[in-house]
């Protein structure tokens, strides 16, 4: 019988017992499927949530492109409140953190989202999304702009001690500055990369195929691109960086962990396959096995610093 | 809800360019009822899995399917023993209770048929299979039940036009079971409200998670094709904020 690994990471003031998480909208709220294997997680983000219910996009929402997915579902959920009497007591039991992906459409909603979840029992901390229209000034995003980027920081770090984490978009020139920008904001773990903008074009209507016109790229599609940027993302910063975009098998995962990344979230592969994390899991063990290693911890990275 | 990878066990030809393929999955060929469907992933195929009704239970789990693209022509190629992904069986099929049962299907919708006739048939109902396609090399060779009505768009076998008009009056008051394009399924929503249809999405993961399959509902809002669907009273469901034909395939 082989010993048992460590697995386990450091995520600023959070310890996962695996590197491994849900990506937000890949699992729902983590009770909606019995086959969705939860032993594996280091932990789970929870689909994204604002203050208020939102009804979502009308359809079509997904369109399947060369090795990926684009997706305008439009962050359709129940709410904070409903959250907070559905979910937060079952998350409460649970053997691994669950943190919560904020929304808002102000820096006022993001800060008011945390103060309400702030101690309640059930939330290990916080994904804010800073990838969402900003109405107030002007349809820009916040993820675009280090200065908007930084203020959702701060009115987030403001209302707690859990956790924060910031999850950045791809969709910058340079994601280095806003790294830095939210990192200097308070941010105790980067999450790098949302999912890219993308379109596809119905060639009978000579409409967009999704409703929306646009939406998220995700899926194998994006993973050199999105491993890219999250090894910049690391390389700029000294917080802990969780690598995102087209993770199915374990040596997609080890790509993020050898460049750099503290840990990864799986997303789009779990559509595919519902135990995909747990695959995942079993292919990282092997590997450490194969290489003589005991601890995670001590996988070597490539990750010079600028 | 089951994952297994399940082999290739039979297949055979029911229409023009449509096909049965039969999996041995006895643990959901045993549990599906009539309007469920499985989500099938394959390698080499498309990153997603593909939702289809199932057609047949028991031993195998049953699917239709029509060569459109290179999905499609993926899963014609498969040999016997070859093995895919099936999910299943996933959502919330038609309730079916003692009395006469209509079934209405038109083209590929005759894919929930077969198992809705033996449950309807399990309780002692009278089914009557209306079912209609563009020619008559396009209809199902094969049915279930007590009689068959057939219609084709060009007047080649049954009834000329639309299978709904292959429905008398007088057995308007039976319980109507439905699937088809989802413009054939306005219809019959605009005509028997209370009709239960099986009905179509693009659909992502198949068990709730992903919120692809937004469903329009009359209420307002959206609910999941793969969860609280694919089978719907037809008055419920928003038609004109539903896309009307699914395409799926590229261009082979």
């Amino acid at each position: 019988m082989d010993p048992p690994l460590d697995l386990s990471v450091e995520l600023g003031n959070l310890r996962l017992r695996a590197p491994l998480l849900a990506a937000s909208g890949t699992f729902g709220y983590g009770t909606e499927v019995p086959l969705l294997e939860r032993s594996a997680l280091g932990g789970m983000v929870s689909k994204g949530i604002f203050l208020k219910p939102r009804l979502g996009n009308p359809p079509p929402r997904i369109v399947e492109t060369p090795s990926g997915m684009l997706n305008a579902i439009g962050l359709q959920g129940p709410g904070v409140e409903a959250l907070i009497r559905d979910y937060l007591p079952l998350w409460a039991d649970w053997e691994f953190p669950v943190l919560v992906n904020l929304n808002g459409v102000s820096v006022e909603e993001y800060g008011e989202l945390a103060a309400r979840l702030d101690g309640l029992p059930g939330v290990g901390g916080f994904e804010v999304n800073i990838s969402c229209p900003n109405v107030r000034e002007g349809g820009m995003f916040f993820g675009n702009d280090p200065r908007a980027a930084a203020l959702v920081t701060a009115a987030v770090r403001e209302r707690t001690r859990l956790p924060v984490w910031v999850k950045l978009t791809p969709m910058v020139t340079d994601i280095r500055v806003i790294a830095q920008a939210v990192e200097a904001a308070g941010a105790d773990a980067l999450c790098a990369v949302n999912t890219f903008l993308g379109m596809s074009m119905d060639l009978r209507t000579g409409r967009p195929r999704l409703a929306f016109g646009w939406g998220g790229l995700s899926g194998p599609a994006i993973r050199p691109m999105a491993l890219h940027l999250a090894h910049q993302t690391a390389r700029s910063v000294s917080i802990p960086v969780i690598g995102i975009g087209g993770i199915v098998t374990a040596s997609d995962a080890l790509e993020y962990l050898l460049a750099g990344c503290a840990a990864v979230q799986v997303g789009t592969a779990t559509f595919v396959e519902p135990r995909a994390i747990a695959k995942v899991n079993e292919g990282i063990v092997g590997h450490l096995r194969a290489h003589g290693l005991s601890r995670l911890a001590d996988l070597p990275r490539h990750l010079p610093r600028d | 809800m089951f994952e297994t990878e399940a082999p290739l066990a039979g297949r055979r030809q029911v229409a023009r360019d449509t096909w049965v393929l039969a999996f041995a999955a006895p643990e959901i060929g045993h549990a599906a009822l009539a309007g469920q469907f499985v989500n099938i992933g394959w390698r080499p195929g498309p990153l997603l899995r593909r939702p289809f009704s199932v057609y047949g239970g028991g031993d195998n789990v049953e699917i239709l399917l029509k060569a459109v693209g290179a999905g499609t022509d993926q899963l014609l190629d498969l040999r016997a023993g070859d093995r895919v992904s099936l999910l299943g069986p996933l959502g919330r099929g038609f309730e079916i209770v003692a009395g006469p049962v209509l079934l209405v299907s038109g083209g590929l919708g005759v894919a929930p048929m077969p198992l809705a006739a033996r449950q309807a048939k399990l309780l002692g109902c009278g089914v009557h299979w209306a079912h209609g396609a563009r020619t008559a090399a396009d209809l199902c060779v094969e049915w279930h039940g007590d009689e068959l009505t057939q219609a084709t768009d060009d007047g080649s076998v049954g009834l000329p036009g639309s299978v709904l008009n292959a429905v008398t009056e007088s057995e308007e008051s039976a319980q109507i079971l439905a699937c088809g394009p989802n413009v054939m399924l306005r219809a019959v929503a605009e005509r028997w409200p209370d009709a239960q249809v099986a009905l179509e999405t693009y659909m992502g993961c198949g068990t709730g998670v992903c919120l692809g399959c937004a469903v329009p509902l009359c209420s307002g809002g959206y609910d999941r094709a793969c969860t609280e669907g694919p089978v719907y009273r037809a008055g419920d469901v928003d038609w004109p904020s539903l896309p009307g034909h699914l395409h799926y395939a590229p261009a082979r």
